[in-house]
């Protein structure tokens, strides 16, 4: 028993751990898909993220998935080792991308408790295929021979040090003053600080450290360096500063080839040597006195000299981004916590904050007389913290979009390739916070935004010369903060929407009302049409849409969740389609109001107006429907206490306050008996024994701990 | 004694072993109408005092409304209510037990609670079977009938007390009693 638990729990690590590592793996993919080749810490990246995979995977015995990965391993493998010319790395970015795709498949399965049965023989031997090409490309060329020591037997994966094309070769000679001390720590230090960007370092004198007298040796000779890195001259002079005691630095950059031969300064014929010769003739001389003694001290070198490493020459015009220029990016550390414990936690500060209140408002308190000056204080203190807490815990469940975003970035690359589009992608404000379940609910409807946004929006390549269009088409994926909910919006800069068509369309599928001439329809009620369940105006069904499911559904998805959908569009320059959804479910900003002795809440945002009505402004209907008229406008009205059976409402409405309740232009009045006040209420769900109520959305605990009712605007209104 | 070892392994299944063995065999008893009940006490969570409920409307009768137990909403039932018994007036005695099903949490107005026994297996009858057709049986949710002494207590099933469609208990519990009187 105790076993399985935890298989389960390695199980749960596992499937967490690699969902994270391929995500990063598709966004780094994605960031990099335009680029002519992926730079060097992305292959790294890559080679080190399929490694785990197959790793875990191994352990786990999932063996379809380490099969793959460890195909994928070797591609990258080869190519961080070998810096072939000829990849196609279209082709090469499709691959990465199949292998995630049919790992998350496999993992899904796995989630789902299947067996991961994928067969990846396929993809293997495309990986087969595509290594192979690779290898032979290289060949063919004639240039370079096939590197040695690709190892193409599978179990070999060490992580050498990395040495890479862009690394550079210096030769470094530190001349420090005659009358300097301890020259040997100092010249460590020069070592020690080099070592941060080193692939590979050889100095001489060796046991500068161990052996007191190098110091003198390196007063009198001077201190050389061997230097393999990624950095330019200039950094590594300011690595080993020019501190009082060092009279001069040198440092030549050389080619591979010097580097190899080690210290054999002297040897170097041609230009190096003459420069060398120029700046610094006596030191020279030493060094061409100490290069003989360096070489005959240390018979070891050949052991550790740079030649372990295959270094390739590039073509200097594809020079290569170096890893120091990248801004490195802040590291945030995360912990994964179950929802189930945030959940818990919040219950527990609800809690808190009522036994606050019961407490402080405690009838003990009350007998006159008491002086109560450092309670007070206190509980002011007690106050701030616990409504602190809440806010900590609030933004805890706030995650970015930015996994969201990426998501899509995603898409758009399938969808625009399958389609030959070419298509840039923008995303905006993809660090925008939002609730944890919000995010769930988005995701799908977005999708179907991007692609209808690819698919319908953006024109083919030579519809867009047709119209004279410049430029690629373009995807921008936005969102932002406004007015306490996110709007979301997807921009193309395709057709737009064609309102002729749309309406000839609906006409067609007879949603327009046969008297109403077509120009009587404002655009946005002609837009709207779009997301009416099987409506698509595009003649042709593609793999990707043009069904006519989709928009509905996105409505649908967005609703439910309290948000909407505008569509903005201009012919021939595109469409914006925003979805604004609030920032949390969790909390809602509502009215309380009391019927008879219990409590209800109706979001704030669902009511125009409060408003007492006369007798007289009441309009009966014999078969009991009631309509109030107030300034000239007829609303429905609603009594919550009749509606609901409850007892000892308020039958009089000059005794109640009615409500104005506004949902998607219907309007609606709600007559309830009292007003209690306007506060954020935290929603919870009715407990699923209780089946669903008409026009209750959720429950919630006041502050004196009772339980109110949460009102459903859109429920109350139909 | 089969039925009580088949609903024990069924529904006990999640709770710990040792937990198991020492809840085994005891029962929380609790008086409804003029019969006792008991309620095995493995669900049982806790026993609270009666407070204010949040009615929701369009609900079955039996079905009180919701109360706040700590910060967690839970549903409560009218146990009364529940076997189309008479209802009656809640006060100081009236208690709330909260029982665990599955993963349900459900508040139980009963009463008045009574004690906790212990009725071994030997002593607990399966309910009789006549005069009722198939379907009724299926809906039972006394599932056995337990001797203490010289009382009998109508033992629950929470899950079909919760869920089944509405079944008089009374009716069964007559009957039982008439035919467990007899034995």
């Amino acid at each position: 028993m105790a076993e399985e638990f935890n298989t389960d729990s390695m199980l749960d690590m596992y499937l967490f751990e690699n969902t994270q590592l391929l995500e990063q793996l598709q966004e780094t993919v994605l960031e990099q898909k335009d680029a002519d080749c992926f730079d060097e810490d992305s292959i790294n990246e890559i080679f080190r993220t399929m490694h785990t995979i197959k790793g875990s995977s191994g352990i786990m015995m999932f063996d379809n998935i380490t099969a793959v990965s460890h195909k994928l391993e070797d591609v990258f493998y080869y190519l961080r080792e070998s810096h072939p010319d000829n990849v196609s790395h279209v082709e090469l970015v499709e691959h990465v991308l199949e292998v995630e795709d049919f790992i998350s498949n496999e993992m899904e399965k796995i989630r789902n408790g299947d067996t991961p049965d994928g067969d990846a023989s396929e993809l293997i031997s495309e990986l087969d295929k595509f290594l192979n090409t690779l290898k032979n490309g290289a060949v063919q060329e004639g240039e370079e021979p096939p590197p040695e020591n690709v190892h193409t037997a599978p179990t070999q994966f060490y992580i050498a040090p990395v040495a890479t094309s862009a690394s550079h070769f210096y030769k470094i000679f530190i001349t420090f003053f005659p009358e300097t001390e301890m020259a040997n720590v100092h010249a460590y230090k020069a070592v020690y600080a080099l070592k941060e960007i080193a692939e590979d370092i050889l100095y001489s004198p060796e046991d500068i450290l161990t052996d007191e007298k190098s110091g003198e040796a390196i007063v009198k000779d001077g201190f050389k360096i061997l230097l393999q890195a990624q950095s330019s001259e200039d950094e590594v002079r300011e690595l080993i500063g020019v501190g009082y005691d060092i009279e001069k630095v040198d440092v030549f950059e050389c080619k591979a080839e010097e580097f190899l031969r080690g210290f054999d300064f002297g040897e170097v014929a041609g230009a190096p040597l003459a420069k060398i010769d120029l700046e610094s003739s006596v030191d020279e001389i030493e060094a061409r006195t100490q290069e003989s003694n360096s070489e005959e001290k240390k018979p070891e070198k050949p052991a550790i000299a740079p030649g372990d490493f295959v270094i390739q020459s590039r073509e200097p015009g594809k020079q290569k981004k170096l890893a120091k220029d990248k801004p490195k990016a802040e590291k945030a550390s995360f912990i994964s916590v179950n929802v189930s414990k945030m959940d818990q936690l919040m219950d527990l500060i609800g809690e808190l904050v009522i036994s606050e209140s019961v407490v402080l408002q405690s009838s003990d308190l009350k007998v006159p007389g008491l002086n109560l000056d450092n309670f007070n204080k206190a509980a002011v203190q007690l106050a701030k913290i616990s409504t602190d807490l809440q806010n900590v815990i609030m933004s805890m469940r706030m995650v970015p979009l930015a996994n969201t975003f990426q998501k899509m970035n995603r898409i758009v690359f399938d969808v625009s390739r399958k389609l030959g589009k070419d298509i840039e992608f923008v995303m905006i404000g993809e660090q925008t916070e939002v609730d944890k379940n919000i995010i769930e609910h988005i995701s799908d409807p977005l999708m179907h935004m991007v692609r209808n946004a690819v698919d319908h929006g953006i024109e083919t390549n030579e519809e867009r010369r047709e119209c004279g269009k410049i430029g690629k088409g373009k995807v921008t994926l936005a969102a932002r903060t406004e007015a306490g909910k996110v709007w979301i919006s997807v921009e193309d800069n395709g057709t737009g929407l064609n309102r002729e068509k749309l309406l000839a369309k609906a006409r067609k599928q007879g949603l327009l009302d046969e008297n109403k001439p077509d120009s009587a329809y404002t655009d946005k009620e002609v837009y709207q049409f779009i997301t009416l369940p099987g409506f698509s105006t595009n003649e042709q069904v593609t793999e990707y849409s043009g069904r006519g499911v989709g928009m509905d559904v996105v409505v649908q998805n967005i609703q439910a969740i309290g948000g909407t959908l505008e569509i903005e569009s201009e012919p021939g320059l595109g469409s914006i389609m925003t979805l604004k959804i609030p920032l949390t479910l969790a909390i809602i900003d509502g009215i309380v109001m009391e019927i008879g002795n219990t409590c209800f809440v109706m979001e704030t945002g669902a009511v125009k107006q409060f408003i007492r009505v006369k007798e007289n402004m009441m309009i009966h209907e014999p078969n009991g429907e009631e309509y109030v008229m107030i300034r000239g406008e007829c609303f429905p009205v609603i009594r919550l206490g009749k509606w609901y059976g409850l007892a000892e409402y308020e039958e009089s409405v000059e005794n109640g306050v009615m409500l104005i309740l506004e949902v998607d232009d219907r309007k609606v009045c709600l007559l309830v008996d009292r007003l209690i006040g306007n506060q954020e209420i935290v929603v919870k769900p009715i407990p699923s024994y209780i089946k669903k109520v008409k026009g209750l959305s959720g429950c919630t605990q006041l502050g004196d701990g009772s339980i109110a009712l949460i009102l459903d605007a859109a429920g109350l209104v139909e | 004694m089969d039925e009580t070892s088949k609903w024990n392994g069924q529904e006990g299944a999640d709770t710990a072993l040792s937990e198991d063995d020492a809840q085994k065999g005891k029962y929380m008893t609790f008086k409804s109408g003029n019969e006792y009940f008991g309620l095995g006490i493995q669900y049982v969570e806790q026993i609270i005092q009666f407070q204010s409920i949040t009615a929701i409307p369009e609900t079955e009768d039996y079905i009180k409304g919701l109360i706040n137990l700590r910060g967690k909403v839970i549903p409560v039932v009218d146990v009364r209510l529940r076997f189309k018994q008479e209802p009656f007036e809640y006060n100081d005695r009236t208690c709330i037990i909260v029982i665990n099903v599955k993963t349900m949490t459900v508040g139980l107005i009963v009463e008045q609670i009574a004690e906790v026994v212990e009725i071994r297996e030997e002593n607990i009858l399966p309910p009789p079977s006549i005069g009722r057709g198939d379907r009724a049986h299926q809906n039972k949710y006394v599932y056995g009938i337990g001797k203490v002494g010289d009382t009998v207590k109508l033992l629950l099933d929470p899950d079909k007390l919760l869920n089944d469609e509405d079944l008089s208990a009374m009716e069964q519990a007559s009957e039982m009693n008439l035919e467990g009187n007899e034995r």
